[in-house]
C-alpha cells in the first residue's frame, strides 16, 4: 500500500483525505482470484470539482514538476524527457474533465486571463487525488497509463491497471500483418478459431477479432480465444472485450500457453502472441516505468528471453490446422533469426513461408508464417 | 415560323428602344413610380418637396415589418409590376449613371471620403454608411464590376440587334446571360440604393426634427451595416478551396530560442483566433525548442472557411522586441514563417498515394524498444519517397492514430503540391511558385522601441499588438483579402509556400 510520503506542496492537500487508500486507482496489485477491474479516469463519472483557478494552480505546479524532469530521466534509463510529461500532463487534463468543456478550460489554464476565476469545473476525480497521481508519475515513475488507467492503443482505448503490461505501440504492427499478410493471402483464415496467448490487457485479441469481423461482413465464424495466466490479465481484458461489446467473438480463458486450448487441437486458424521476451538478467535494469511497475510475469523471458518464444513455437506446429498463420512478437534481430533457424532445422517442412519483419524504429521484431 | 417570330421580337426591340427615348421626356412621371432614378433628376429642392409630402404617409408605412417605403423589395415590386423586361433594358442602359442621395452623394463617395468607421454600438450614420460603402466596394470588385458593365453593353446592344432571334440558340444562350448579370447587379444596386435612401431619410429626419424616423432609419442602417458584413465576407471567401478545414504551420527562423519563443507566440496567436471562429483546433505536430518555444508546429484548423481566411497569412511574420532571453537587454528581430494548407474535402479529386512510395518511421527511436520500454510516445514520420514530403505526428496517444493523422498531413501536402503543379502548367501561378523565403514578410510586429503591427502588404496597422497577438486578426485578415481581389487573382499566393513548407519537417 502507497504511503502518504508527500512532503512540501501537497502536505496541506493530502492531509485531508477521507479514504484510507487516497490515490485509489493507484493500489497495488490484488492477491485475491476475483479481481475487480478498475474504471479508467476517462469513464468515471465527473462528481468532482474545483475552481478554474484551483486547477490552474494545480496545472501550473504539474508543469513546473515535469519541467524539473528535464532530461535527467533519459540519460538515466531512456525514461520520459519533460516534453513528453508535459504532452501526458495535457492527455491527463482531457481525461479528468468532460471532452464538451475541453475547448473552453484547457486553453485557458494555458492563458494569463483573470476573468471568472472562481468558475467551477467538474471533474473525474478530486484535485488532491490528481496532485497525488502525478507526483507519483514522476517521482515513483508510475507509467502514465496506470495514472489514468487507460491506453490508448490502434483505435482503441483500453484499460489498464497494475499486474497487466501496457500494450506497446510496435505490437499494433500485428494486428497489420493478420490483416495484410493473412487475411490477405488465404481470406478463408477469416473464419475459424484464433487464439491470443499471454493477452494481458486483451489488446490483441480485440483488434484482431474487430480486423476478422470487417473481413467477414459480420460476426459470423469468427472466434478469438485469449488467454492468460494471471487473474488481473483475465479480469481486465474481460472488462475490455465487454467494453467493445465483443463478448460473442472473444472469449478469455485463464491458463499458460495453449493449456487452455485443448479443445481447438490442429484447428487453429492463427496464433498470435507478445510472450514475455526479455533476459532475465536485464530486467533488474530495465527502466523504471517498466521494471518498478510493469508485471514480471510478462516481461521475464527467462536466461536468454527465448523460453516462452520456443514453448509457442512447439505448440503452433501442432495447435493451427494446415494453412494457418501465426506472428510472434520477439526482443529484436538475435532472437527472430534464433528462432527461424529453429523452425528450420527443429521443425522442417511444417511451416512455409516464415518471415522477420521489423517495426517502425527497424528492428526486427516479429516472426511470422504459416503451417504447411 | 421563325421568320414570323424574329419580326415579333425585333417588334419588340423596337418598341424597347421607343420606350426608352420616350423615358427620357416623361421623366419626372418615371421617377415617381422609379425611386432609382430621383437623385439624378429632381433637383434637390424639389425632393425634398417629394419627401415631405412621403412623410405625410410615413405613419402608415413604417407600421411595416420591412419599413423602407424606398427598400428594393417595394422598388422592384413596383416596376416589375408595371414591365419585368423593360426595367431589364432599362437598367442596363442606365447602368453607368450613378444613384447618389438628395444632395449628390453617390456610394463610391461615401466610401472615399474616409469618415471614420466606428464600432457597431456607436449611432453615428457616417460610421455606419462608410461600412456599409466599403462593403459595397468589396463586394463589387469581387464581382469584377467594372467588366461586369462592359459585358451588359455588349450583351445589351446584342439584344437589340433586329435579327437577333434568326438564331434562337444564340439568342437564347445572350438573354440567359444578360438576365445573369441583371440579377446579379440587381441586388449591388438595390442595396446602394437602400443606403442612400436611408441616408437621405436620416437627413431628412434631422430637418424635421423626428426623433422616431431618425432612430428607425438608424436601426435600418445599422441592420444594413451587419448584412454588408456578411455579403462582404461571402464575396471575399468564394475561391475553390476557402471553405476547406486546413492545416497551418508555423516555423521558427534562425536565431534560436528568441526566434523559437516567437513561433510559439504566431501559433497561439492562430490558435486563440481559431477558437474565437469556433474552429476545432487540434495540435497535429510540435517540435519543441530546448529551452523556450517551438521549432515548429502544425495545427488542424477545422470549421468552415478556416483555409479561406487562414491563406491570407501565409508569409514570413516578424518580431521586433527587447529579448527576454538576453540578458543584455538588446533589441532583437525575429523571424517565423506561416504556411496554410487546405484539407479538401472527399468531393475533391485527391492525389492517389501509393503504399508501396511510403518509408514510415518512428520518429524518436533509440533503446531496444517493445517491452523494454513503456513511452507515450509514439509519434511516426511518413515520408513520401518519390516527391521527399514528409509528416509527422506526435500529439495523438497511439501509434495507429498518429500514423493516421501523418497520413492526412502528408495527403493535404501532396495535394498542394499537385495543385501548384497543375497551376503551373495552366501558367496561372508562375510567379507564385517561388518558394517561401525569409525575405517574403508580410507582417511585422514591433514591441519596442514602439508598439505596432503593420501588414506589409495592405499597409493595414494597428498600435496594440497585444490584441493582435491574442488572436485579434479579422481586420489584418480582410484587410488583405479584399486587397487582393483588386489583383485580379482570385487565389492568393499560398500554393508556393505551402510546397516548400511540406519540406520544412
Amino acid at each position: 500500500m502507497l504511503k502518504l510520503r508527500l512532503p512540501g506542496l501537497s502536505r496541506g492537500v493530502c492531509a485531508n483525505f477521507r479514504i484510507p487508500n487516497p490515490c485509489c486507482y493507484s493500489n497495488s496489485v490484488s492477491s485475491s482470484i476475483d479481481v475487480k477491474p478498475k474504471v479508467p479516469l476517462y469513464l468515471r463519472p465527473p462528481s468532482f470539482s474545483a475552481s478554474l483557478s484551483e486547477l490552474s494552480m494545480w496545472h501550473k505546479w504539474a508543469k513546473n514538476l515535469a519541467s524539473s524532469v528535464g532530461s535527467t530521466f533519459v540519460n538515466l534509463d531512456n525514461g520520459p524527457d519533460s516534453t513528453l510529461l508535459h504532452r501526458e500532463l495535457n492527455w491527463l487534463l482531457q481525461d479528468l474533465i468532460e471532452l464538451q468543456h475541453h475547448s473552453e478550460i484547457l486553453p485557458r489554464l494555458e492563458s494569463s486571463n483573470n476573468e471568472n476565476l472562481d468558475v467551477r469545473v467538474a471533474l473525474r476525480a478530486p484535485l488532491e487525488e490528481i496532485y497525488c497521481v502525478w507526483r507519483q508519475r514522476i517521482e515513483e515513475r508510475r507509467p502514465f497509463q496506470y495514472v489514468v488507467g487507460c491506453e490508448h492503443w490502434r483505435d482503441l482505448v483500453l484499460s489498464v491497471q497494475e499486474g497487466v503490461l501496457i500494450p506497446r505501440p510496435e505490437t499494433e504492427m500485428i494486428i497489420e500483418l493478420v490483416e495484410d499478410v493473412a487475411l490477405n493471402n488465404s481470406p478463408e483464415l477469416a473464419q475459424g478459431f484464433w487464439a491470443d496467448l499471454g493477452t494481458g490487457s486483451g489488446a490483441i485479441a480485440i483488434a484482431a477479432a474487430r480486423a476478422l469481423r470487417s473481413h467477414v461482413n459480420g460476426d459470423a465464424g469468427c472466434r478469438v480465444i485469449a488467454t492468460d495466466l494471471s487473474p488481473v490479465a483475465v479480469a481486465v481484458a474481460t472488462s475490455n472485450v465487454q467494453r467493445y461489446g465483443l463478448q460473442d467473438v472473444v472469449e478469455v480463458r485463464k491458463g499458460s500457453w495453449f493449456e487452455p486450448l485443448k479443445d481447438v487441437k490442429g484447428e487453429l486458424s492463427g496464433v498470435l502472441s507478445n510472450p514475455p521476451y526479455i533476459p532475465s538478467d536485464d530486467i533488474s535494469g530495465l527502466q523504471a516505468e517498466v521494471g518498478r511497475h510493469e508485471p514480471t510475469l510478462a516481461l521475464d523471458g527467462g536466461a536468454s528471453g527465448i523460453n516462452d518464444l520456443l514453448q509457442l513455437i512447439d505448440g503452433v506446429a501442432s495447435m493451427l490446422k494446415p494453412g494457418g498463420f501465426f506472428a510472434f512478437e520477439t526482443n529484436g534481430g538475435k532472437q527472430c533469426k534464433f528462432l527461424v533457424d529453429y523452425i528450420q532445422n527443429e521443425k522442417p517442412g511444417r511451416f512455409r513461408d516464415i518471415n522477420i519483419v521489423s517495426d517502425f524504429a527497424g528492428i526486427q521484431r516479429f516472426v511470422m508464417g504459416f503451417r504447411l | 415560323m421563325s421568320k414570323r417570330l424574329s419580326n415579333g421580337s425585333s417588334f419588340l426591340s423596337q418598341y424597347i428602344r421607343t420606350k426608352t427615348k420616350a423615358f427620357c421626356s416623361v421623366q419626372s412621371l418615371d421617377n415617381v413610380i422609379d425611386p432609382n432614378q430621383i437623385s439624378k433628376v429632381f433637383d434637390p429642392g424639389y425632393s425634398s418637396i417629394l419627401h415631405m409630402s412621403l412623410k405625410n404617409t410615413w405613419g402608415s408605412f413604417s407600421a411595416l415589418p420591412n419599413s423602407s417605403f424606398w427598400g428594393p423589395q417595394n422598388q422592384h415590386s413596383l416596376y416589375i409590376h408595371r414591365n419585368g423586361w423593360i426595367w431589364a433594358r432599362e437598367f442596363g442602359s442606365q447602368a453607368a449613371m450613378e444613384p447618389c442621395t438628395s444632395d449628390g452623394l453617390t456610394v463610391d463617395g461615401i466610401a472615399s471620403s474616409k469618415w471614420t468607421i466606428l464600432e457597431e454600438s456607436e449611432s453615428d450614420w457616417k460610421s455606419h454608411a462608410a461600412a456599409i460603402a466599403q462593403s459595397i466596394q468589396v463586394i463589387k470588385r469581387r464581382l469584377q464590376w467594372k467588366k461586369l458593365l462592359v459585358r451588359l453593353d455588349l450583351l445589351s446592344a446584342e439584344l437589340n440587334k433586329p435579327d437577333l432571334w434568326n438564331d434562337p440558340v444564340h439568342a437564347g444562350k445572350i438573354s440567359r446571360e444578360h438576365g445573369s448579370l441583371i440579377g446579379k447587379m440587381k441586388e449591388v444596386k438595390a442595396f446602394e440604393q437602400e443606403l442612400l435612401e436611408h441616408i437621405d431619410m436620416i437627413k431628412l429626419a434631422r430637418e424635421e426634427n423626428d426623433t422616431d424616423l431618425e432612430s428607425e432609419s438608424m436601426k435600418a442602417l445599422l441592420r444594413m451595416r451587419r448584412d454588408s458584413k456578411d455579403k462582404e465576407l461571402e464575396a471575399l471567401l468564394a475561391g475553390e478551396q476557402d471553405s476547406c478545414s486546413c492545416y497551418i504551420e508555423v516555423q521558427a527562423g534562425a536565431g534560436g530560442t528568441e526566434s523559437m519563443d516567437w513561433a510559439a507566440m504566431v501559433m497561439q496567436m492562430y490558435q486563440t483566433w481559431a477558437q474565437r471562429h469556433g474552429y476545432r483546433v487540434t495540435v497535429v505536430d510540435e517540435m519543441p525548442g530546448e529551452i523556450a518555444g517551438i521549432k515548429r508546429a502544425t495545427i488542424k484548423v477545422e470549421g468552415e472557411y478556416a483555409f479561406g481566411y487562414a491563406k491570407a497569412e501565409v508569409g514570413v511574420h516578424r518580431l521586433v522586441r527587447i529579448s527576454p532571453f538576453d540578458s543584455g537587454k538588446r533589441r532583437h528581430t525575429s523571424f517565423a514563417a506561416v504556411a496554410v494548407i487546405p484539407i479538401l474535402g472527399d468531393g475533391s479529386s485527391r492525389v492517389q498515394i501509393n503504399e508501396s512510395d511510403l518509408r514510415i518511421e518512428r520518429f524518436r527511436s533509440g533503446g531496444a524498444g517493445g517491452q523494454h520500454a513503456n513511452t507515450t510516445e509514439s509519434a511516426v514520420r511518413i515520408v513520401h519517397i518519390p516527391t521527399g514530403v514528409t509528416a509527422t505526428c506526435q500529439n495523438e496517444r497511439s501509434q495507429h492514430q498518429n500514423k493516421a493523422s501523418a497520413m492526412a498531413v502528408l495527403q493535404s501536402r501532396l495535394d498542394q503540391l499537385e495543385m501548384a503543379r497543375q497551376a503551373q502548367m495552366n501558367s496561372q501561378h508562375t510567379q507564385s511558385l517561388t518558394e517561401i523565403s525569409w525575405g517574403n514578410q508580410i507582417r511585422t510586429y514591433v514591441l519596442h522601441p514602439y508598439r505596432m503591427v503593420k501588414d506589409l502588404r495592405t499597409n493595414y496597422e494597428v498600435s496594440d499588438p497585444d490584441s493582435v497577438l491574442e488572436g485579434d486578426l479579422d481586420n489584418f485578415i480582410l484587410s488583405y483579402l479584399s486587397a487582393s481581389l483588386d489583383k485580379g487573382e482570385d487565389e492568393p499566393t499560398t500554393c508556393d509556400s505551402v510546397c516548400s513548407c511540406g519540406n520544412m519537417s
